[in-house]
Order: C-alpha cells, then sequence, then structure tokens
C-alpha cells in the first residue's frame, strides 16, 4: 500500500485527525451535506492506502443510501413540513391570535399570555417554527407595541413561543432524535409532553412576574382595543379553538391512541391542513405549489445532510472513532452525572453555530452509544437534548425563531393604522435582549430535567429488548469492523425502529 | 467558456424541470399514506405495495430535488467563519468545494453505486416483504440522482468561473428561497402580507 510509511505517523489518531477535519472542512462554509460525505470519503481513501481497511469498505455506501430511502420513520418529516406550511397560509394563526388576544388582551401581560398560549396550540398541530413565529410577528407585536409592551418582552416571547413548536410533540427534532437514537417516534412523543407543558408554564410564569413586578413592560389592553364583546368574544374564541383541536386529535390522538404511526399521524395532519384550507376557501394552485416546493427542497437537503452524515459515520467508525468518543466521554470527571454536563454543553454551545439538524445527525449517533452504555434511557436522553438544542433557535445571532421575527419586525419608523402616532422601529438588539430571558429559562429547564428525571415519562415495556439487541451488534463491530456488518447493524436498527402497526 | 456555459444553462434547465416535477411526489405521498391509515384501520386492509409506495415517493423527491436544491443555493451551509467574505471569495469557495467535495463524492458514490443497481435490475429483484413492489427502480434511482447532481456541481462550478471572468451576475446563484430548518421567512412574509 503506497501510504503505509504513514502508519506510524497518524495510524493511531486518525480519530481525532478525521474530527478536526470535519470542523475545517464544515466551516469553510461550503453546503454541510456534501463537506461531510467528502471527509468520509477523503479518509476512507487514507484508511484505505495506509492499509486499514480494503475498497470493499466503500461497496456499503449504495446500501446505506438505501436504508435512508427505505426510512419510514423520516418520511413523517416532509409530512409535517407539508402540514405547517398549509396551515401558516390557512388563516388559522391569525384567527386564534386575533381572537385569544382580545380575550387575554385585558389583563395584565394578557397579550403575551395569549402569543405563548397559541403558540403551545400551534406546537401541538405541527412541528414548524416558522410558521408561528412569523403569524405572531405580523400580528401581535404591532399591537403590543401600539399599547406599550417593553420591545425586548415583546419579541422574546414571540420568538420563544414559536420555537415551542420544536419540543411539543409532534415536532421534527423528536422525530429525528428517535430515528437517531433507535427508538419509537411515539415513546420520544410520550416522554416530551411533560416537559413541553412545563416549558410553556414557565413561560407563563416569566411573563407574570414581568407584569407584577414592572406592570408598565406588559400593560392591560383599554376595552376599547376589543372589537368583541362579552357572550360573542367567549363563542368566537370557543370556534376558533376547533380547527388546532381537530388537527390535535388527528396527529397526536390518533398516534398516542395507537391507531396511526407517527408517519401516518403525519400525513392525516397534512390531509386535514388541506381540507381547513379547502373549507376557508384559501386553497388555491400557487399555494400548494408553493408548499409542495419548499417542502421537496428542506427534505432534499435535511436528507443529503443525513446521507452526508452516513457517509462520515460509517468510517469514523471504520477508523474507531467511535471507541474514542467513548473513551473521550467516559473518562470525564463526575460519571454519568459530569457525562451528561459536558453533553449537554457541548451541545449548548454548538447550538450557537449549528442547526438542530447537523447536532442530531453528526453528534447525535457520536454520543448516543455512550449514553446506552452508561445506563441511560435513551428516550429521556433524546427528550433532554431536545430541549437543549431548542436554545439553537433562541440564540443571538444565528437563531432561526430570531431571525424570522427580524424579517417581519417593524424595521423602519412607522405610523400606527390606529393611533395615527409615529413608531419607534424594533431594533435587531431589542431582538437578542428579548431572547436571553427566554434561553435561560430553557437552561433552567434542562437543569430540571436532570434533577428530576421523572419529568420524562418513559415507558418501560419494549425498549429493553431494543437495548439488548444493539449491545450484541456494538460488540460485533468492535471485532470485525467490515462493511457487511454494518450492513447488518443497519438493517436490526431498522426492524427494531419500525413502529407498531407498520409492515405486517 | 461560452459554450461551458451553455452546456450549464441546459443542465440547470433540466434539473430544475425535474426538481419542480419529483416535489409534486410530496403531495402524493401525503394522499397514499392517508389511506394507507384510513383503509388499515377503517377496513382492515393493508397492503405492502401501497405501504413501499409511501417510501418509493419520498425517495424519488428527495433524491431528484437535491440538483434542484443546489441550483437554487439552498443546502445548508455553515457560515459563521466566511460569511463576512466578499461575494468573490464565496465563488471560489464554491469553485473549490465543488471539485473537491462534491464532484468526487458523487464520483465515489457512483462506481459503487451503479454494480449495486445494475446487480439488482439483472436479477429484477423484488420486495422481500410479500406483494410487495420491484425494488430495482428504487435503487436504479441512487445512480441516477448522483449523475444529475454531478452534473448540477459541474454546472455550479461554471457559473462560478463565469461570475469570476464577469460574464454573469452574482445574483444567478444566490439562495433562491433562504436557508435554513424553514422557507424563507420574508417570502412567506410577503405572501402572508400580500394575503390580507
Amino acid at each position: 500500500m503506497p501510504l503505509e510509511f504513514l502508519t506510524p505517523l497518524i495510524g493511531d489518531h486518525m480519530a481525532p485527525i478525521m474530527f478536526i477535519g470535519l470542523v475545517v472542512f464544515l466551516l469553510s462554509g461550503y453546503p454541510v451535506a456534501f463537506a461531510l460525505a467528502a471527509n468520509g470519503l477523503m479518509f476512507a481513501l487514507l484508511g484505505i492506502g495506509m492499509g486499514m481497511f480494503t475498497p470493499d469498505f466503500l461497496q456499503a455506501l449504495p446500501n446505506r443510501v438505501f436504508g435512508i430511502m427505505a426510512n419510514d420513520t423520516l418520511l413523517a418529516i416532509p409530512f409535517f413540513t407539508f402540514m405547517g406550511l398549509i396551515l401558516e397560509r390557512s388563516g388559522m394563526a391569525e384567527d386564534l391570535l386575533d381572537t385569544i388576544g382580545q380575550l387575554f388582551g385585558p389583563i395584565r401581560g394578557g397579550l403575551a399570555f395569549a402569543v405563548i398560549f397559541v403558540g403551545a396550540l400551534l406546537a401541538a398541530t405541527t412541528g414548524v417554527v416558522a410558521a408561528s413565529v412569523i403569524s405572531m410577528g405580523l400580528i401581535s407585536l404591532p399591537i403590543m407595541l401600539r399599547y406599550g409592551y417593553d420591545r425586548k418582552l415583546a419579541s422574546g416571547v414571540i420568538a420563544a413561543s414559536g420555537t415551542l413548536a420544536q419540543i411539543i410533540p409532534p415536532s421534527l427534532v423528536l422525530i429525528i432524535m428517535a430515528d437517531q437514537l433507535g427508538r419509537s417516534v411515539g415513546d420520544m412523543y410520550a416522554g416530551a409532553m411533560i416537559p413541553g407543558l412545563i416549558l410553556t408554564t414557565m413561560y407563563v410564569g416569566y411573563v407574570a412576574l414581568v407584569a407584577f413586578f414592572k406592570p408598565s413592560h406588559a400593560p392591560a389592553l383599554p376595552l376599547e382595543a376589543r372589537s368583541l364583546t362579552g357572550s360573542k368574544l367567549l363563542i368566537r374564541s370557543l370556534l376558533v379553538l376547533v380547527p388546532p383541536l381537530f388537527l390535535i386529535f388527528l396527529v397526536l390522538g390518533t398516534i398516542f391512541l395507537g391507531i396511526a404511526t407517527p408517519t401516518e399521524g403525519g400525513a392525516m395532519g397534512a390531509s386535514g391542513a388541506l381540507l381547513l384550507a379547502m373549507s376557508k376557501k384559501k386553497l388555491n394552485w400557487s399555494l400548494v405549489r408553493q408548499a409542495v416546493d419548499s417542502t421537496a427542497k428542506l427534505s432534499s437537503f435535511v436528507l443529503f445532510i443525513l446521507v452526508g452524515a452516513t457517509v462520515f459515520g460509517l468510517v469514523f467508525r471504520g477508523v474507531n472513532g467511535d471507541l474514542w468518543v467513548e473513551h473521550l466521554l467516559t473518562s470525564l470527571p463526575g460519571g454519568e452525572l459530569g457525562f451528561l454536563i459536558a453533553v449537554n454543553i457541548l451541545f449548548f454551545v454548538l447550538a450557537f453555530f449549528l442547526d438542530f439538524f447537523e447536532l442530531a445527525f453528526i453528534l447525535v449517533p457520536l454520543v448516543g452509544p455512550v449514553a446506552e452504555k452508561m445506563g441511560i434511557d435513551l428516550i429521556w436522553f433524546g427528550v433532554l437534548l431536545g430541549v437543549n438544542m431548542q436554545t439553537s433557535f433562541m440564540h443571538p445571532p444565528f437563531g432561526f425563531a430570531l431571525f424570522y421575527l427580524r424579517s417581519v419586525a417593524p424595521g423602519k419608523k412607522y405610523i400606527d393604522k390606529i393611533t395615527g402616532k409615529m413608531m419607534d422601529p424594533i431594533t435587531t438588539k431589542q431582538i437578542y435582549w428579548g431572547a436571553i430571558p427566554f434561553v435561560l429559562i430553557q437552561i433552567i429547564m434542562v437543569a430540571l430535567i436532570i434533577a428530576f428525571p421523572d419529568i420524562v415519562s418513559v415507558e418501560k415495556k419494549e425498549v429493553f429488548d431494543d437495548s439488548q439487541a444493539e449491545i450484541v451488534i456494538d460488540v460485533e463491530e468492535e471485532v470485525q469492523p467490515t462493511a457487511q456488518t454494518n450492513d447488518s447493524s443497519n438493517n436490526q436498527f431498522k426492524i427494531s425502529t419500525d413502529e407498531p402497526g407498520g409492515k405486517k | 467558456m461560452h459554450a461551458l456555459l451553455s452546456f450549464s444553462r441546459l443542465i440547470d434547465a433540466i434539473n430544475t424541470k425535474i426538481g419542480k416535477g419529483a416535489a409534486w411526489l410530496i403531495l402524493a405521498a401525503v394522499l397514499v399514506s392517508t389511506i394507507n391509515a384510513l383503509t388499515r384501520y377503517g377496513f382492515s386492509m393493508s397492503s405492502n405495495a401501497w405501504l413501499e409506495l409511501q417510501w418509493y415517493l419520498f425517495a424519488g423527491t428527495f433524491l431528484l430535488c437535491a440538483p434542484w436544491t443546489l441550483k437554487c443555493n439552498e443546502h445548508i451551509r455553515i457560515d459563521v467563519v466566511t460569511g463576512r467574505y466578499s461575494p468573490r471569495v464565496h465563488a471560489w469557495i464554491d469553485i473549490i468545494g465543488g471539485l473537491l467535495f462534491l464532484i468526487p463524492m458523487c464520483l465515489v458514490i457512483l462506481w459503487s453505486a451503479v454494480p449495486f443497481a445494475w446487480d439488482s435490475i439483472a436479477s429484477m429483484e423484488n420486495s422481500s416483504n410479500a406483494g410487495g413492489l420491484i425494488v430495482w427502480p428504487a435503487k436504479l434511482l441512487i445512480p441516477v440522482a448522483f449523475t444529475l447532481l454531478l452534473l448540477q456541481g459541474a454546472s455550479e462550478v461554471i457559473k462560478r468561473f463565469a461570475f469570476l471572468q464577469g460574464l454573469i451576475d452574482g445574483k444567478e446563484f444566490e439562495k433562491g428561497g433562504g436557508h435554513g430548518a424553514t422557507p424563507d421567512a420574508v417570502e412567506v412574509a410577503e405572501a402572508t402580507t400580500g394575503n390580507k
């Protein structure tokens, strides 16, 4: 082999060198999917040149791609995205914000409560952040500014409520977590339910504290701001709740009752959203085309990151990178707690720069097996990381929720339509500062889950069998990291992640 | 260079057509999956062929839309370090990345995927699930998609060179619709406010 002279030099350090190489490749600014794959392939060729493995090793690639194609769980990604995009244009969020805002408005902090409530409701219907942030930024923000809400509080509460879509089922984060950790999506959803609700409550608590101690930051709306009153308002409020509750039943209800798999739940939700838009006469050709186009592009880049991460992962395990990571993480002081704290800090810091897709596809497969060997339940671990990664949407300056809010918040001075007064714009700095209290709440939530693990309800039934099966595979892989074994582990994995009621 | 540019335009046009067409498979997948769920629990009927069709459709979408997504410059990048550099530097990054990352990746995958698909076609491979679909068209998708992606990669490199020579406007390969976990916020916002 031509490159064997390199063996004494780097042979023992291939994994760390490859990892550093990955960081450089990713920071190059070239699309992540291809940088990941190129890094994997470059080190595969290096490894082949040094005689670490044979060219046959790369024959496993098409099978891996095929495994991704045939993955039923990932099918939920386009379904929920499509559903979110259709819902966004169906006017459901607008109706909710308008009515619930009027209902709660006259209490101190009421509009902010309405935003959180509607944010949680939208989060439970779909898994897309942009939709809620944009509707709330367009509808609630101008009203909050008109009546003198603190700008930081107003923008922070909107951005944070939008990110609830990431943790309250049916969220895309949880689907990908379940897929990467080899657990069922349904269990992951069940585990995330209570943390999602606690988080919502903590947002409400924060707003209540602000409203109590600094009333001028979250004033009550004057009653004239209502266009509806009395029983009319009450009936209208109940009516607007029907569509989201119907969708929540269609998606979450059917999943939790075991009638549908999460993938089918997503499909039914998407169909339901189409029906809803049709009933509101908002469905037209260009709307569907835009939704289809955006969904296709999003699916394409997400799945290609997964393809790239799979190429990287295959080679990284080939150079014993998994053992290196395991050694690194298990040698941390403090045992399990030390591991959890280190992993959470790592994710929190990386979330400043990376999307959750990148974190989930690159890092989760590396830390997941280590967590499992330490005896940590992977559902619990997945929900914990999910709450942590939710902050990646709120981190200044790259958080997407902030970015979406910026795009719809007034950037120049404007004249308020109702009062006719000249209003100051929302500065980017205000948006950034506004997010910080909510990032802190998120950190508190992560700490709470670690301190009180029972917050995440974990069902013990099938989980145990899965983990047993996987440990066996791990051993095999260590002994003989050939392409063939990797394939069989891939298949095993698939079988164990099949949903109940799937293929029979 | 002009010949190369017309080649690049041709690839762009083909991949845009394929991508926009394949995107509709998403809607088909939604409907197929909904019907699968309803018939199984409504009438206790289930068919492996229909279950497999869901992922066939989705695999078709994400594989065949990848070149178009590349053309629209919507594959996620990490631009923390390189974000503030000039368009010329970005063009160079894309040239080097295209030549060193994307094109070699496509070639290696094609090298292994062509025999993979060929074996399947030669044996007229069927699904291992009873009553499932034929498998070889799905396996054939892999080399087809990576060939298209390879061509699109070449087209992108050509366009960047043309830009550096001042032959085309840099706007041509700017992000077609934003970056990130969800569609472009501004575009959506405009559509939403437009409706009002």
